[in-house]
């Protein structure tokens, strides 16, 4: 931030997502899974902000088609749901973590192509260890990734086991530079 | 592809005005400043005394506007909901995340205070927080957020502070200045500090309430949503008439940071308020929503 960007209020602007790097999962996965012994349970998601707009509902119908679509070559089940706060999730079921992230990125394309980039707030992979959630969560303004591991008790979590994880993943996605960044995301509905 | 939602139209009007606010305030200092000297007051002393204050302006006044309202910061587990609320927003606004304070008053309003993204401090009234439903408390939570992103909140700092500086001095000057040898060096300090703390007021309050037209746009951008502002908004402004008037009168000094001003009446409250008119904000709220739901081609 310069003195300038001061003055003039810079960094106004919402910035575009980058969508791209989902597909960094992919690999990471396989990181997660054979190095770090994580499962992944099958399901991810992609949480936004709805707008009441005609075209927006025109938009989330004709993309629920295409997932519906492709779903019968991939076999991936897709669901939706409102969470406590107002935002719209869209869960995606597939054994095949690949299928997952495919999908996941047709959703996020499909949102940015009729110009509701900015309403998608990240996107969710879920996976497990001894029985306990852990996600792996996409910033989409940010480009960035970064673990979100839910601890027992109310609205806490396991800031120690997340900072494990970045160090493991590291290599292979990249993660948000920024721990003031790594927001928690409660009530995840997957 | 064509079609673009991702901002309601440009705004480039707050830059300009802000950018113009600190060039005439830097005016009228650098000529304060020479009338000062003239009238024979040290310029070493003058500037020791006036900068140490500007920093303590810029890096005390979050906690001085705190302490002002009673407020103190909440932890995730005292006020989990407020938290998660704001986390959110600040994923979709791309800010790190502010400290969050309350404030425990019955007037429900909400400020943004702090030199810079990082430093940021949002409070909220528990009697915001009662009286508004979660998406309207989101709208109001997203406005000053978007304070916080204009940084718009460093320039009404700094505005301020000059004010209050030249009314200091024109004060000082009034009981002290032409004291025993009646020289008119006092008078004229006077009569310069009190002229250089009615420009800035007005240069403050023009843009203070162009701000507060930008916000709403921001919040609208980040929630998408303008409607649950102007519902805000106009339940904040009916709760306004009905609140105690002690409430009122000690949160009365912070007026330019606030969501709604405490203080409504009178005619000439246009001109001299921090604020613009509700209606005005409703009804721009009411365009963007407009902008949202016309029918792409």
């Amino acid at each position: 931030m310069g003195f300038l960007d001061a003055l003039l209020g810079g960094g106004r602007k919402l910035k575009a997502p980058a969508a791209d790097r989902l597909f960094a999962m992919t690999t990471a996965q396989i990181t997660l899974e054979v190095g770090v012994g994580l499962k992944h349970r099958g399901v991810a998601g992609i949480v936004f902000q709805a707008i009441a707009t005609a075209d927006f509902k025109e938009i989330l119908t004709e993309t629920n088609e295409l997932i519906r679509g492709s779903a019968e070559d991939t076999g991936t089940k897709v669901e939706e749901a409102t969470d406590e706060f107002g935002y719209r999730w869209v869960i995606l079921r597939d054994a095949d973590f690949e299928d997952l992230v495919v999908s996941l990125n047709t959703v996020s394309t499909q949102l940015q192509g009729g110009g509701y980039g900015d309403r998608l707030l990240c996107a969710v992979f879920s996976f497990e260890e001894e029985g306990r959630p852990i996600h792996v969560i996409y910033n989409f303004k940010r480009g960035s990734f970064y673990p979100f591991v839910p601890a027992p008790g109310e609205k806490q979590r396991n800031t120690e086991r997340e900072l494990q994880l970045k160090a493991q993943i590291g290599p292979e996605l990249p993660i948000e530079p920024e721990v003031e960044r790594w927001f928690p995301l409660w009530e995840i509905p997957l | 592809m064509a079609r673009t939602r991702t901002s309601f139209g440009r705004d480039t009007g707050l830059q300009a005005r802000m950018l113009l606010t600190m060039f005439l305030l830097g005016l009228l200092y650098v000529g304060f400043v020479g009338v000062l000297l003239a009238a024979g007051a040290g310029f070493g002393i003058m500037l020791v005394v006036i900068g140490g204050l500007l920093a303590a302006q810029l890096f005390l006044s979050d906690k001085i506007a705190l302490r002002a309202m009673g407020a103190r910061e909440v932890s995730p587990e005292e006020a989990p909901g407020l938290h998660a609320m704001i986390e959110r927003l600040c994923i979709q606004a791309d800010l790190p995340k502010p400290k969050i304070a309350v404030a425990d008053t019955d007037v429900p309003n909400a400020f943004a205070m702090g030199r810079s993204k990082k430093s940021a401090v949002v409070c909220a009234t528990t009697g915001i927080m009662r009286t508004l439903e979660p998406h309207e408390l989101e709208g109001v939570m997203a406005h000053e957020l978007s304070h916080v992103k204009n940084r718009d909140v460093l320039i009404m700092t700094l505005a301020s502070f000059f004010a209050s500086m030249a009314s200091m001095i024109s004060q000082f000057a009034l009981f002290f200045g032409s004291g025993d040898d009646d020289s008119p060096a006092g008078l004229v300090i006077f009569l310069v500090s009190f002229l250089v703390y009615i420009i800035s007021f007005f240069l403050m309050l023009a843009l203070s309430r162009y701000r507060e037209f930008t916000a709403d746009r921001g919040a609208s951008l980040i929630t998408g949503r303008p409607s649950a502002l102007s519902s805000a908004l106009m339940k904040i402004s009916g709760q306004m008439q009905r609140v105690p008037t002690q409430d009122l009168r000690t949160a009365g000094q912070m007026n330019a940071f606030f969501i709604v001003p405490t203080s409504v009446k009178g005619t000439i409250q246009t001109l001299f308020s921090t604020h613009p008119p509700m209606e005005k904000r409703i009804e721009r709220l009411n365009e963007l929503e407009a902008q949202l739901q016309a029918p792409t081609v």
